[in-house]
């Protein structure tokens, strides 16, 4: 047993490594993303000493980039809880490997898209009337109680399943010792301890897949419960969850694919990982257009003048080379890359995924801005150009996260190790005798 | 590390970890009260109560859900560590 | 209860512009750079909507004066997170000024675009630092103010009529650009009250509302006979 138990840590070891390594090239990433988290700092402390009036807003746009960026990185962070969460739901196997990134894709990206409301804000030194005069009833504060509890919901089930293999860097020593064990919670790897864990990541499990579903609901609601042209539509719930299943489903395949390279994971991170997630890509393309199509034909055959103002603004009209490229980035390169098999490489997935990226970027620069640019009354219509500090805080936000992840995989494993293993020791028999269930029985056996 | 620093750096961590629990219910008590705070001004101002209540009751038990599991998988863990020792 | 209303014969306006120029000065709204202007940062609580038909040389042109319309059933007070407009049981629709954080979700969700945002710490030039209104409150950076229907006049009405302990009379309680304008185009008052010259006037067949069909309820009321 003893033996055998120290094989299976140096199979892994090429998990452990990056924790214990430290290159040059992690030092400088790290210090190039300071640099640009500090600049954007820096444009933030200037946005708030002057006033918003260094941002390209005005009226009648007066949401831009931070509304974007918002709906967007919130959709990303779809990615991850949800994602694995299914796929732990439906025992999916090839989820082992998987998990843990989409997870941590959730916690950082929903802290970064979580705060862009704030900057967002032309008082934030005000922020907290929320809390002493705040209204339940505006859809902001549905927002900030969803999202505070998909952020907690989605921390501790990134946590949770991280605490055997915190148990396991705790009894390898050396560094941060005390770190670790104070994290560990105290874990042997019992029976009685795996039960209790196991317990725990089912109802978590359960529960987090209809917090997630509102929190990007909640988001579209912001939109819709208004009466602006082009907002208030009944399809944007399903619409924006979508979206962000999609966009998210995206950004966890260009995750994988560059910590498989960087961190030689080629071992755990196979091709067939990156086939099964791309098809789930394929599939929320198509659902993607489907909802895109019905949104926008309805508005068309209806053609109220004020929502036909918008559509030919995105159509025909200044938004068109954006709305035309969220098409093309959404639905056309996608739909080829991902359903010829040719194609179907870890390059071909890589280049999809970050159209996708960008395409959902567009999309929610097409939601946001259109209808704000064309008011309802005879007034010119509104154009937008970002300046510096928003393209800054973008980019800084995008710093942010990179960061984040990085540090992360430099503290803990990014693939769930006792996971992996229980797939090797356990799974193989459990999934025989699973398969055989489906079967059917004897002749005339009937349950 | 001898057995009487182990000892005591067990017990450190022990309290630590004991302080995180509590402050997750300290956390999750302190938006309960915010809500209920929330919805005692909408009250008082007349202004759609309604919605307010609607969105408590399902907000206030998933936060004591979460913080509950916490709780479970700490209580958890240790409980079968002191049968061992026994 | 009164419920105070405005109508606006868009006959009689001759779009001078002139209840602009009142309504600026009388509730001290900052009158921003060319820049910012440029910007499309103009801050106006009574803007004018300027409608072109018909091609040059034959160009027919409406001008429409457009305050907050203080809707009875307003949208943009739903959406506030912290309560800083509201409506009063008078149907003014306010704003808190100290309260807003400045998350300009009323702005998005108003129909009518009727709200205003202070991009920068707002700026008055040397001349007009000595004839501020006191009666109004000056806002600060990254705030929404809009049109209040010069709620503070309603305030002075209110304590003289009850110094005279009498009801406040049609006509007593006009905002600043009713009174400036100079082709008598603007009229105030108490919807409620059955004898006021607003309420007769929005009975008349030439009125309507703006976006009726939204079910906002907006209490300035047009009068044309060209729509
Ligand atoms: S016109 Fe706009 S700002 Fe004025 S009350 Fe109506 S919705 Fe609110
Ligand atoms: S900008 Fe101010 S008044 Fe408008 S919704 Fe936000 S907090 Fe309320």
């Amino acid at each position: 047993m003893e033996e055998k138990k120290k094989t299976t840590v140096d199979i892994d070891e090429a998990l452990y490594r990056p924790i214990y390594e430290t290159g040059k090239g992690f030092y400088i990433t790290v210090g190039v993303l300071l640099m640009i988290i500090l600049f954007a700092a820096f444009m933030y402390i200037r946005q708030v000493y002057y006033g918003l009036g260094v941002t390209g807003m005005n009226q009648p746009v007066t949401w831009g980039f931070y509304i974007v960026n918002f709906v967007f990185f919130i959709g990303i962070s779809h990615a991850g809880t949800l994602i694995s969460a299914i796929l732990r739901l439906s025992k999916a196997e090839w989820r082992r490997p998987i998990t843990r990134m989409a997870e941590v894709i959730t916690a950082i990206v929903l802290a970064i898209g979580g705060l862009h409301p704030i900057i967002d804000l032309g008082r934030p030194d005000r922020v907290l009337n929320i809390f002493t005069a705040g209204r339940l009833q505006s859809p902001l504060l549905w927002d900030v109680t969803s999202i505070t509890a998909y952020f907690t919901a989605s921390t501790v089930y990134l946590y949770l399943p991280m605490i055997p293999d915190i148990a396991k860097l705790r009894d390898r020593g050396g560094k941060l010792r005390w770190f670790y064990d104070f994290l560990s919670w105290g874990w042997q790897g019992t029976e009685h301890q795996k039960k209790v864990l196991n317990r725990a990541i089912n109802i978590l499990m359960v529960m987090v897949i209809p917090i997630a579903v509102s929190v990007h609901t909640v988001i579209s609601y912001i939109f819709s419960m208004t009466l602006q042209p082009g907002w208030h539509s009944t399809i944007f719930g399903p619409y924006f969850v979508v979206g962000a299943i999609f966009s998210g489903i995206a950004a966890l395949l260009i995750v994988m694919i560059a910590f498989r390279k960087f961190f030689h994971l080629e071992n755990y991170l196979k091709l067939i990982h990156f086939r099964y997630l791309s098809t789930l890509l394929l599939i929320m393309s198509l659902l993607w257009f489907y909802f895109t199509f019905s949104e926008y034909l309805t508005g068309i055959f209806g053609a109220e003048p004020h929502e036909m103002d918008v559509i030919l603004y995105k159509m025909t009209g200044p938004y068109a080379i954006f709305f035309w490229g969220m098409v093309i980035c959404n639905f056309i390169i996608p739909v080829i890359v991902l359903s010829f098999k040719k194609f179907k490489t870890i390059k071909g997935i890589l280049f999809a995924s970050i159209t996708v990226v960008i395409g959902m970027w567009l999309e929610r620069l097409n939601i946001v801005i259109p209808s704000l640019a064309n008011p309802r009354l005879e007034l010119s219509t509104g154009m937008y150009f970002p300046s510096l500090t928003e393209w800054s805080l973008f980019i800084g936000a995008l710093a942010v996260f990179v960061l984040g992840y990085v540090l992360f995989s430099k503290f803990f494993p990014i693939i769930s190790i006792w996971e992996i293993e229980e797939g090797r020791e356990e799974s193989i028999k459990e999934v025989e005798e699973r398969v055989k269930s489906y079967l059917p029985g004897p002749a005339g056996t009937t349950e | 590390m001898n057995g009487e620093e182990k000892k005591f750096h067990d017990k450190i961590i022990y309290m630590a970890q004991l302080a995180s629990i509590s402050f997750i219910w300290i956390f999750v008590a302190g938006i309960a009260v915010w809500i209920l705070n929330l919805i005692s001004i909408s009250v008082d101002l007349n202004d759609a109560p309604g919605a307010s209540i609607g969105i408590s009751i399902i907000a206030i038990p998933v936060f004591f859900t979460l913080a509950g599991i916490l709780t479970y998988v700490f209580v958890g863990f240790h409980k079968k560590n002191n049968n061992i020792k026994e | 209860m009164p419920k105070w209303a405005m109508v606006i014969d868009l006959d009689k306006c001759t779009g001078c512009g002139d209840c602009m120029a009142a309504c600026k000065v009388e509730n001290n709204v900052a009158i921003v750079s060319p820049e910012q202007a440029e910007e499309n940062r103009v801050m106006f609580w009574m803007d004018m909507m300027t409608i072109y038909e018909g091609e040059y040389p034959n160009i027919k042109v409406t001008r429409i004066p457009k305050p907050c319309y203080h809707c009875d059933n307003p949208p943009c007070i739903k959406v506030c997170p912290v309560h800083a407009t509201y409506i009063n049981p008078e149907g003014l629709v306010g704003q808190i000024y100290h309260r807003c954080i400045g998350c300009r979700y009323c702005m998005a969700a108003c129909p009518y675009t009727a709200k205003v945002f202070n991009w920068y710490e707002p700026e008055w030039a040397d001349e007009f630092k000595t004839c501020m209104n006191p009666d109004v409150s000056l806002r600060m950076k990254g705030v929404v103010e809009k049109c209040s229907f010069c709620a503070h006049r309603l305030q002075h009405v209110k304590e003289d009529a009850d110094a005279e302990d009498r009801p406040i009379n049609d006509g007593e309680y006009m905002p600043a650009c009713a009174e400036s304008c100079p082709a008598d185009a603007i009229f105030f008052g108490d919807l409620e009250n059955k004898e006021s010259k607003v309420y007769k006037l929005s009975r008349s067949p030439r009125a309507f509302k703006e976006l009726e069909d939204l079910g906002t309820e907006p209490k300035v009321i047009y009068l044309s006979k060209r729509e």
